[in-house]
């Protein structure tokens, strides 16, 4: 009986990672294929007879895509607007997020449903009016204007993400720090906002890789070369170079590295912060 | 002399600090906490979204200024009554929808279940899944379409020399395989969602469940059936709404990928709005459809919380 038991165990041990390795492949292939792509000599990509990994190894593609089609204008505009998403998001969603944790008070159950339900709107609809309205402002074709239209949809979730990490930590710190005779002001900037350290961190990273990635938006509200974001700019680049596939998977894989060296980083927490809001939520 | 002044800077640089110290006493402090936020999605989205209400009863065309003004129900009207186009874009959002949601759905959670051990090689493919989800749709979508090109595409090549496939296939330009290919695009950007919240679900169920199961005979598909997926409930119903809000509403791949075609074969409402209002600027028009899109959207969500029994707050 134990040993048939072993021998089950033994059986769903090799049908578990024999899924794994096909889960994984199916993630990361399309990864890496790109990856190698950004290697190859144009000959190499477009030949009939495909390669699997690259004979010739070249940095052209790379060197192409920095230097023939603005790229660094892009990926700078990128930086811009992601940062002032980051810091619009971040002051305005750990402030409401604070006074949803640590308060009660009346319309609090509705208004925390309805910062969920607002990623209903459907964006079509929002970017229409938003267009016009930052046309009126003249906010058309600005980073500023852009991250502004990133808080649409990011300072919900933010919202929504930093109060699971402030209800982690017990309300007690706070009291203790007011009979030591703290604002409660002074308790949410000495006390908690050091201990929600890595909450705001990993909420920061999932915003700032929201924006950064971020397409539609980008494609409305910026028309001109001194305020598109990279997204933009690499869709655009398709039509630009003749046989873009090396240049475009060098620009890609440019693009996508910050993003993976963050999300790497605070995965953990960042996972825990999605989760949190989304299981109790 | 310089002792008062370097006190009297002190008083003015450290009085805003004081005052905002001192509002922090005062009995609206919470409101005090959440009233920038909530200002500013006054103006970012509940001002669009009234206004883009507003906007699909009015003729509003960028190219035919001349005609701007009040139409009532008229934009409804045509959309139901006079638009071929509009039916076949709610026919493919609901296959998009519901095939996208459910092949996501069951990889995540095949994936998640699969996770649900520990070790350290399992943590980093933990990790390692979860990259599709982080990837930008731009990105994503050019991968593809260099993966599933005509002519250069290595799936091609490959099933061609595994024998499943004769010759290579265009696969987005191809009326039968252009809506599926863009599914296993969407599939392999969403099914990570779901195994990232579903495993989180699943670490939260308590070993004593299983325990005390196996002592009473439970095999491993009772415990799956019985206490592994009622567990999990509140986490499924979330993460379904997240997702079918997510491919309702966003365009990205589809815009990229297909522009819509070959035909109308992957036409879907938000994508057939998204070119309402940018291709032939047709404001009003494209204010009615997603009007429509958001109605849709949210009788789902009431009706999908109804079905399955409602979610408690926390």
């Amino acid at each position: 009986m134990i040993s048939n038991q072993k021998t089950v165990d033994r059986i769903v041990e090799v049908i578990r990672w024999t899924f794994l390795t096909f889960v994984l492949i199916f993630a990361l292939f399309p990864i890496i294929w790109t990856f190698l792509t950004s290697f190859k000599i144009e000959l190499d990509i477009v030949t009939s007879d495909l390669q699997y990994l690259p004979e010739r190894i070249t940095f052209d593609n790379y060197v192409a895509i920095w230097t023939r089609s603005g790229f660094p204008t892009l990926i700078q505009n990128s930086v811009a607007t992601t940062l002032m998403t980051l810091v619009i998001c971040l002051v305005l969603g750990s402030l409401a997020a604070y006074g949803f944790s640590r308060y009660q008070f009346r319309g609090r159950y509705s208004l925390l449903l309805f910062y969920l339900v607002l990623r209903m709107f459907p964006v079509v609809l929002m970017i229409i009016p938003l267009f016009i309205l930052m046309k009126n402002l003249g906010l058309l074709n600005s980073s500023f204007g852009l991250a502004l239209a990133y808080t649409t949809f990011l300072l919900p979730i933010c919202t929504w993400m930093m109060k699971g990490f402030f209800d982690a930590i017990p309300p007690e710190l706070e009291d203790a720090a007011r009979i030591d005779g703290c604002t409660r002001l002074g308790a949410l900037f000495r006390i908690i906002l050091p201990l929600a350290r890595s909450g705001l961190v990993a909420t920061g990273v999932f915003i700032g890789i929201a924006a950064w990635n971020d397409y539609l938006f980008a494609l409305m509200l910026t028309t001109g070369v001194d305020s598109r974001t990279w997204p933009v700019g690499l869709a655009l680049m398709v039509g630009e170079f003749q046989l873009p596939w090396g240049a475009l998977s060098a620009g890609g894989i440019i693009s996508i590295i910050p993003v993976m060296i963050l999300f790497g980083l605070v995965q953990q927490t960042l996972v825990r912060g999605i989760t949190a809001g989304a299981v109790k939520g | 002399m310089n002792n008062t002044s370097q006190s009297i800077l002190k008083t003015i640089l450290l009085t805003p600090i004081v005052v905002l110290g001192n509002i922090s006493e005062s009995r609206r402090w919470a409101y005090y906490l959440i009233f920038p936020s909530l200002l500013m999605i006054s103006l970012v989205v509940i001002y669009p979204v009234l206004n883009g209400i507003g906007l699909s009863f009015q003729e509003k065309q960028l190219t035919r200024p001349n005609r701007d003004g009040y139409v009532g129900f008229d934009h409804y009207v045509e959309l139901f009554t006079d638009d071929d186009e509009f039916w076949v874009a709610l026919k493919n959002t609901g296959i998009w929808v519901i095939a996208g949601t459910l092949s996501q759905f069951t990889l995540g959670l095949c994936t998640a279940l699969a996770l649900n051990k520990s070790g350290h090689m399992t943590k980093i493919v933990g990790v390692l899944v979860l990259l599709p989800w982080v990837m930008p749709s731009v990105v994503a979508a050019n991968i593809w379409a260099l993966l599933l090109d005509s002519r250069l595409g290595v799936i091609n090549d490959i099933l061609v020399n595994m024998g499943l496939l004769t010759d290579y296939l265009a696969w987005f330009a191809n009326k039968e395989t252009a809506m599926a290919s863009a599914l296993i695009v969407e599939l392999w950007r969403g099914f990570p969602f779901f195994t990232l919240l579903l495993l989180a679900g699943l670490q939260g169920i308590p070993e004593d469940y299983y325990e005390a199961a196996s002592v009473d005979g439970a095999s491993r598909w009772d415990k799956f059936w019985f206490i592994t997926i009622p567990m999990l409930r509140a986490v499924i119903i979330a993460s379904v709404i997240l997702r079918v809000i997510s491919l309702i509403n966003s365009p990205d791949i589809l815009l990229i990928l297909t522009g819509g075609g070959p035909g109308d074969t992957t036409q879907v409402l938000s994508l057939y709005a998204f070119q309402t209002a940018y291709l032939d600027f047709d404001f009003g028009y494209a204010g009615a459809l997603s009007v429509v899109m958001f109605a849709i959207l949210m009788i789902f969500t009431v009706l999908y919380i109804r079905a399955s029994g409602g979610v408690t707050e926390e």
